[in-house]
């Protein structure tokens, strides 16, 4: 056969304009029936569509990147032999190609068998045809062991028609298309192969349902000869796989709470139902925690539980009482509130006051002032005071320390930042001066200045507020006497300065004008006890009286 | 032994449910006395049911073996048999299981009391042995008293005519041995016989062997056995059972059955009956149905809330490991736990040749109850480990809800398919999905491996076998 053909797209499935990822053979090249010819990708596949048949390539139709669909013209074949393949013969006698295992699918494509090479018309609705047996992997003569339908029954696209069993495996040959049966070609003990025709099939859609055919998977059979069809033994025997019934035909089952034997068992110990829960753990499977987590809640949730924790304040409305306005909170009094509330209410905070006599240390620092000031610092008292801190916590290391999360060890710290407590309009906040310990009086000063200065710009950077040892609150500039001020966790105390004043005090034989610097050393009970609490004060006391030692 | 015994718990019969649940029940630190006529613990399961049978059928197995052992290369030759020496052996599997649950009740002080026992009233049970009695007072009670074998109507009484313990027994080996009854305890005993020599008749009622198992499941085995057993008469029953001079006459109703037969010994193994009848469970209170079954709550407690039912007695299936897992959840209630019996499935095993296992949901019941399903199969053909060992008679099914495509139930045929089910039974209960299972490395080459298999089978993801899925599973 000389006449050259055109090689189309045949039917692929559920596909549509399909796109050509690889073209394989070239013009004038000679290919032999089933080569593959070019290869298609669709989103869920890709498949070779083989040569129907042998001869040489023409000329091409199609090229890369381009998108096709059944019956797209690839490529025109020209010569080979005259004598349809088997495969083709059997398309033709049947609708149904065949599909050729895939050789290396992805995902659940199935290479098929080509459609008609020059394509005729699909048989028309009424025309018989003859269903034959397809592909059916490597077996050969083959035994019917059940035919399921009869002449003049109407079956379905995928009714299995038929069951064979060779000695590896049984399964049934589904219908095409649908129709109905209109003579038996096959009878049950017969032996058949790809090819045999097993009935003759009438009326019914014309459009060959073929593209998902494959042929069944086998369900297994035991291995000895293949026994002679035994009827009766095989009949009870020959149980075909039922076709999957379609899920939306059906009721669901009960869905069981996603949750292991443990889990249901912890849950049931608790009165935890499962079927209200939500799982946290992988697909949605419903782990111990969150068993707990679902308890805890229904716990918080219920009303007026007398549970444990904190009562909430009551609800007031105060509009009963005068007008009122609402104002929202400052970020920063948002975030530092919880935080505050958090160490007030994990630590056990105990307050320790005393007076650090600071006349002499006054008396320096105004003799430094003018001279500082002209290099553009101040000197205040808090950059005696940080000096002062620094050192305190060299000589005491536990409260230059945090606690251990597991509460069983401290963590000691070998550096010394000193966090400072600034007001500004917005709320606290708490820069930190690092290793103040080398730094003069000086330096600590211009430090001081500017942290301060872009604390109330709201320039601080996070890396500003973080690493602290311990805090100086000061209110030395406002007055006050005493306060008690509130750890800044995980740091173990903090120092409060109010404002000092001149007080009388008794040197042994006179009333004296001192200049006394009230402190006030909040600290961690945990971590300090009250004996610690006062020598370290009174050390400080010391280092504050004696300008002395803040340079040692 | 005095005439009364005061004890927290109480528990009726020393099977693989009674003495389960009165070891737990000790171990949470109750006072525990633990009642059985027989000498031996163990009840049906270890003296006359699980491991008797297992062991002989551990001969049939080896007797087997070697008769295929030519096709491998190895001439054995004709097995002589010693039934003596067979018995001995079995019996000392059983004896050396039934003494380590002496020890273990002893380690615990559990009081074991020998005897009869009926209910005296809600609180006591009265138990006779050898003319004595002991009054067994409780707090709480498990009734673990099991079952019995089916008798079929109008058998004669005749050693000719077993059930099942006459079979265990082996007092000989009949020449032709009917088989009265196609489910797993006459199928086991079957295969036995066989192996020893038997030829085997089997009449079954019901259309198919071995009820509850998926037809393609049985495929396997009803081949082998058709090829092997002399008769299979399915849908048939026995009208009649005589004892003649030479041998027991049956005859049959049934179209394929033949109308009379004779036969050297027949075996009834036609289901078993609770002994829920015969306990005095009217003194206590407790409801017993007109088939002799106790229900029980999820608590395993009976309609008298002191009083709980486990095992054989509170209804199907009759298997040793439900039992004993009833057992402790009814121990557990009693000391006070919140335990309860909410297991999943309760897989079934024929240790038939080839092994026929399953649990959860099956097909056959998928259909009946409209329960959507997919599935993923694969044939022993295609397992390295069941040729390499001569055994690729075998297959594997796993159903998977179709939409979270979790496990729903299993079902293996095939050598060691009993043990291979424990792995799809804890996939259920940990509602492991296709891709779970297809994801677990199982090692290569093994029959275990077939389960990630089937699973990849169903997720078109095989790449061992052929059986694209048929809609792509994207999109
Ligand atoms: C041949 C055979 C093979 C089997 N194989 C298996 C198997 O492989 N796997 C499996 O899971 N199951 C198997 N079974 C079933 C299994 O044996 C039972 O399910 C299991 O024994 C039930 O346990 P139970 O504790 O409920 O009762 P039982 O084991 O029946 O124990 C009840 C006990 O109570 C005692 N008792 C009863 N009434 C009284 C009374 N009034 N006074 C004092 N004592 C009393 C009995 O003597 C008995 O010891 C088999 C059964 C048979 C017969």
């Amino acid at each position: 056969m000389a006449d050259s053909t055109e090689v189309h797209v045949p039917d692929i499935g559920d596909f549509d304009a399909v796109e050509v990822i690889e073209v394989l053979v070239g013009a004038g090249q000679q290919v032999a029936a089933e080569d593959p010819l070019i290869t298609l990708e669709s989103d869920k596949a890709t498949m070779d569509i083989p040569a129907p048949r042998a001869g040489t390539v023409e000329k091409l139709l199609v090229k890369v990147g381009q998108k096709v669909s059944k019956g797209t013209p690839i490529l025109m074949l020209a010569g080979g032999e005259a004598q349809p393949t088997a495969a083709e013969k059997k398309t033709e006698e049947a609708p149904a190609p065949a599909p050729a295992p895939a050789k290396a699918p992805q995902g659940d494509a199935k290479k098929q068998t080509p459609a008609e090479p020059t394509p005729p018309a699909p048989a028309a609705a009424s025309e018989t045809a003859e269903v034959v047996v397809p592909d059916i992997g490597d077996f050969d003569a083959v035994d019917v062991i059940e035919v399921l339908v009869s002449a003049g029954q109407q079956v379905a696209a995928e009714d299995p028609l038929i069951t064979l069993e060779s000695d590896k495996a049984t399964m049934d040959i589904p219908a095409p298309r649908a129709g109905a049966v209109e003579k038996l070609l096959v009878k049950v003990g017969q032996k058949v192969s790809k090819g045999t025709p097993i009935l003759t099939l009438t009326g019914g859609a014309a459009a060959p349902a073929a593209a998902e055919k494959t042929a069944p998977a086998p369900t297994p059979a035991k291995t000895d000869a293949p026994a002679p069809a035994q009827p009766a033994a095989a009949k009870t025997e020959a149980q075909r796989p039922p076709p999957l019934p379609h899920p939306s035909q059906l009721q669901r089952t009960g869905e069981a709470p996603h949750a292991s034997p443990a889990v249901r068992r912890f849950a049931r110990e608790l009165g935890a139902d499962l079927a209200r829960m939500r799982g946290s753990g992988p697909k949605g499977r419903i782990l111990k925690t969150d068993v707990q987590a679902w308890v805890k809640q229904q716990l918080s949730a219920a009303p007026s539980a007398g549970a444990g924790g904190i009562p909430p304040l009551p609800v007031v409305d105060f509009s009963k009482f005068g007008a009122v306005e609402t104002a929202p909170l400052s970020r920063i009094k948002k975030l530092s509130g919880p935080h505050l509330q958090r160490a007030w209410l994990n630590m056990p905070h105990v307050t320790h006051h005393d007076d650090a006599d600071i006349t002499e240390l006054e008396a320096f620092r105004q003799s430094l002032k003018a001279e500082a000031e002209k290099d553009g610092v101040r000197i205040t008292l808090l950059g005696f005071a940080i000096k002062a801190l620094a050192q305190a916590l060299k000589k005491f290391p536990a409260f230059n320390s945090s606690l251990h999360p597991d509460g069983e060890s401290l963590i000691l710290k070998k550096y010394y930042n000193i966090g400072i407590a600034v007001d500004t309009p917005n709320g606290l906040v708490v820069p930190v001066i690092r290793d103040a310990e080398r730094k003069s009086i000086s330096e600590l000063a211009r430090e001081m200045g500017d942290l301060s200065a872009r604390a109330r710009d709201n320039k601080l950077k996070s890396e500003d507020l973080q690493g602290g040892c311990m805090t100086i609150s000061s209110l030395g500039g406002i007055g006050g006497a005493s306060f008690t001020p509130i750890i800044n966790a995980p740091e173990v105390a903090i120092l409060g300065i109010t404002r000092a004043r001149m007080t009388p005090v008794w040197d042994g034989s006179a009333f004296q004008p001192r200049l006394l610097l009230p402190l006030d050393l909040s600290y961690d009970h945990r971590v300090i006890d009250g004996a610690e609490a006062a020598r370290f004060t009174a050390y400080l006391v010391k280092v504050f009286g004696d300008v002395r030692r803040l340079s040692l | 032994m005095p005439a009364e015994i005061k004890v927290q718990l109480a528990v009726l019969g020393a099977g693989p449910g009674g003495y389960a649940a009165a070891f737990r029940a000790a171990d949470l630190g109750l006072k525990v006395a633990l009642i059985e006529r027989h000498a031996a613990l163990g009840g049906v399961c270890l003296n006359v049911g699980c491991i008797p049978s297992k062991a002989l059928l551990h001969v049939a197995g080896v007797i087997n073996e070697a008769a295929h052992a030519k096709e491998i290369g190895l001439g054995f030759g004709a097995p002589k048999i010693d039934l003596a020496q067979i018995r001995k052996w079995k019996d000392g599997v059983v004896g050396q299981l039934t003494g380590g649950l002496a020890g273990l009740a002893k380690k615990r002080k559990v009081e074991v009391v020998r005897g009869e026992a009926k209910f005296s009233s809600a609180n006591a049970f009265q138990v006779e042995h050898d003319g004595a009695a002991v009054s067994v007072q409780f707090e709480q009670a498990v009734i673990a008293a099991g079952s019995a074998p089916a008798q079929l109507r109008g058998a004669p009484q005749d050693a000719r005519v077993m059930d099942s313990t006459g079979a265990l027994a082996l007092a000989d080996v009949p020449k032709h041995l009917l088989v009265v009854g196609g489910g797993i305890i006459g199928l086991e005993m079957a295969t036995v016989y066989h192996a020893l020599g038997s030829r085997i008749s089997v009449v079954e009622m019901q259309d198919g062997l071995m009820a509850g198992a998926d037809p393609d499941l049985l495929r396997p085995l009803a081949k082998k056995l058709g090829a092997q057993y002399e008769n299979i008469w399915l849908g048939a029953g026995v009208r009649e059972m005589k004892a003649a001079k030479n041998g027991v006459q049956v005859s049959f109703d049934g179209k394929d059955a033949p109308k009379s037969a004779i036969f050297d010994k027949a075996l009834v193994s036609v289901g078993r009956s609770p002994n829920g009848a015969r306990i005095g469970a009217d003194a206590a209170g407790v409801a017993v149905d007109e088939r002799g079954f106790i229900k029980a709550d999820e608590t395993q407690r009976t309609n008298v809330p002191h009083i709980f039912a486990i095992g054989d007695i509170v209804g199907e299936p009759m298997l040793a490991h439900k039992a004993a897992h009833q057992g402790k959840v009814a121990a557990e209630a009693a000391a006070g736990m919140k335990s309860a019996f909410t297991a999943r499935v309760i897989p079934s095993v024929a240790y038939t040749d080839p092994e026929v296992a399953w649990a959860g949901l099956t097909e056959t019941e998928a259909k009946a109850r409209g329960v959507a399903y997919g599935k993923g199969v694969v044939p022993w053909m295609a397992s390295g480990r069941a040729l390499s060992q001569a055994s690729p008679e075998g297959v594997t099914k796993l159903l998977f809800d179709p939409e979270t495509e979790r496990l729903l139930g299993a079902g293996i045929t095939g050598r060691h398919a009993g043990d291979l089910i424990a792995e799809a039974a804890l996939a259920i209960e940990m509602n492991a999905d296709a891709e779970d299972i297809g994801l677990t490395i199982h090692p290569h080459p093994t029959l275990a491996e077939t389960l990630g298999l089937a699973a990849e089978v169903f997720g078109g993801v095989a790449t061992d076998l052929y059986a694209p899925r048929r809609k792509a599973k994207t999109g």
